[in-house]
């Protein structure tokens, strides 16, 4: 190509510009890239965390830490947590009922199934998403901010650990407070339910209190998905606000960051847990 | 030692405050949407920035929820070995009430933090007041283009979405529950109605325009340097969230 160059100026001109199925490429790579990067980046962040768990500095500061991330994720999420799976236990009850009256008229298995799904399904995955939007956002912006007023390299230099130090507390308080906070997600939705079913269908509360279709299987799922979710949502936060680059522009890309990963990855690990749950039970 | 009626009057305030400024930038968005008012270019730039940018994820959040509302009807069906049902079931869910949510939930991840997160940038570094001296309202430059691209967008995304889901619970059932495609596919002509599927576009359509009033508001009264940007967004979201929420319960009452 260097040859052509002499001769003819607008050769260099088509070669700055690549072609069509060059910028295809282009488009189809840089997402894969970007998304191999950040995975590769979540793992090694849940790595050093584990590492860290087992031999990083204990003590009196650690676990005041983590007594502070909980009272900040846990209880500042209550009233969040109750509305919205309080609406949604009524709105999925509305909806259930409205078709059970149409079809057989038998309302008598609602409270059952309902929570038998509440369990196995939303009262987690619900949970789990609005603690993305409302703790992601929140580690995400303040790791970020702490990264940009370089209080991150701060804690290096004096040979503290970021991860130690900043991720650890975070992450064992939030999957502490994803289990309990599914825990009393299923009660209020299911209160909601039970309130709902008797406004507008009169299901008699006795009736609907059913804990005849429970199973272990039920519980074991639900808690394995909180589980999950517990790990999965503090670990893309806390990647999304370490990774942090420019000013306040910057953050608030994080804060974006945070929230969408987190979101995906419940929906991802949702499915891969149903899959297996589905799996397990066919095969029983 | 802090009062605690201090505390509840602060608090009552504080969402006063939040509450007026709502209901302002609502008065102030519908008095700059007439079509003359409109700056036809801007809409147009939203439009592809927050419509064809989400959509990926829209795609991907939608194969996924259509796939997991599958296998939790597949293990009610499997139970009574009512397989012609599955088709509805799965449907019906998907179209009126976990589509829409599920993918209002993502939208206002993406492009609602996204539009917070720009506001309150260039809030705090004076850009906003920048359009101010140069004659140019914020409102009907920043605000209105970005809120009818969000109402439009979110309705095509949520019909896209619906047939997304819809293919990965076909997927599903084919692969997991070794029902036959055909079967899912009889199943909902035969048991959706159209109304089932315009009762989840009318909540997208309230979704769009409430997930963008409560973004731009947060974004557009953003304070207080990078933490405050963080603060708004956060904000943003955990609105956006009771919105959706709140609203499908009131549509879901309404339309029965």
């Amino acid at each position: 190509m260097a040859a052509e160059t002499t001769q003819d100026p607008n050769a260099q001109v088509e070669e700055a510009s690549p072609g069509f199925v060059h910028n295809m490429l282009a488009g189809i790579g840089a997402p894969i890239l970007e998304l191999y990067g950040t995975l590769r980046d979540m793992v090694r962040i849940l790595g050093l965390t584990i590492y860290y768990i087992i031999n990083g500095k204990g003590g009196p500061r650690r676990r005041n830490d983590i007594i502070s991330q909980m009272y900040e994720i846990g209880n500042r999420s209550i009233v969040f947590i109750a509305v919205t799976l309080g609406f949604l236990g009524m709105i999925l009850i509305f909806q259930a009922g409205f078709q059970a009256n149409r079809i057989t008229g038998d309302l008598s298995l609602l409270g059952a199934l309902f929570l038998q799904l509440l369990l196995r399904e939303f009262a987690p995955t619900i949970t789990a998403m609005m603690l993305a939007t409302r703790v992601g956002t929140g580690m995400a912006a303040q790791l970020g901010s702490m990264v940009v007023t370089e209080q991150v390299d701060a804690l290096r230099m004096s040979g503290a650990q970021p991860v130690d130090y900043l991720v650890v507390p975070r992450f064992i308080a939030a999957l502490i407070m994803m289990v309990v906070l599914t825990v009393f997600a299923i009660i209020v939705s299911f209160i909601a339910g039970a309130i709902t079913a008797n406004a507008f269908y009169g299901v008699n509360p006795r009736t609907f209190v059913d804990f005849g279709m429970l199973t272990w299987f039920d519980l074991w799922i639900g808690m394995a998905k909180a589980i999950a979710y517990g790990i999965a949502v503090p670990i893309t936060a806390c990647q999304a606000g370490l990774s942090v680059v420019g000013g306040s522009e910057g953050v608030g890309l994080a804060t974006t960051k945070a929230v969408v990963n987190a979101s995906l990855a419940v929906i991802v690990l949702d499915f891969i847990i149903s899959g297996i749950g589905y799996a397990i039970l066919a095969i029983l | 030692m802090i009062n605690p009626l201090r505390k509840i009057g602060k608090q009552f305030l504080d969402w006063s405050d939040t509450i007026g400024g709502l209901v302002l930038m609502m008065v102030k968005v519908f008095a700059n949407s007439a079509p003359w008012k409109l700056d036809g270019q801007q809409v147009w730039r939203s439009m592809y920035r927050i419509g064809v940018k989400s959509f990926p994820i829209v795609v991907v959040t939608a194969l996924l929820t259509g796939a997991i509302m599958v296998i939790q009807a597949g293990m009610f069906i499997e139970k009574y070995g009512a397989y012609g049902l599955l088709g509805w079931g799965a449907g019906y869910s998907v179209l009126r009430e976990v589509g829409p949510i599920m993918i209002g939930l993502m939208f206002s991840g993406r492009v609602g933090a996204n539009t917070t997160a720009e506001l309150g940038t260039m809030q705090i570094t004076d850009q906003v007041d920048a359009l101010r001296a140069l004659a140019i309202d914020p409102v009907r430059y920043l605000v209105v283009p970005r809120i009818i691209s969000m109402v439009v967008m979110l309705l095509l995304l949520v019909i896209i979405g619906d047939f997304a889901a819809l293919l990965g619970g076909a997927i599903t059932g084919q692969v997991l529950l070794g029902v036959d495609v055909k079967l899912f596919v009889w199943s909902i002509i035969e048991y959706i109605k159209l109304e089932d599927f315009t009762h989840g576009l009318w909540k997208a359509i309230v979704f769009g325009y409430s997930i963008g009033i409560i973004s731009c508001y947060f974004g557009m009264s953003t304070r207080g340097g990078a933490v405050g940007v963080g603060r708004a967004v956060n904000a943003s979201v955990v609105g956006s969230a009771i919105a959706i929420f709140v609203f499908d319960y009131f549509i879901t009452y309404a339309m029965h």
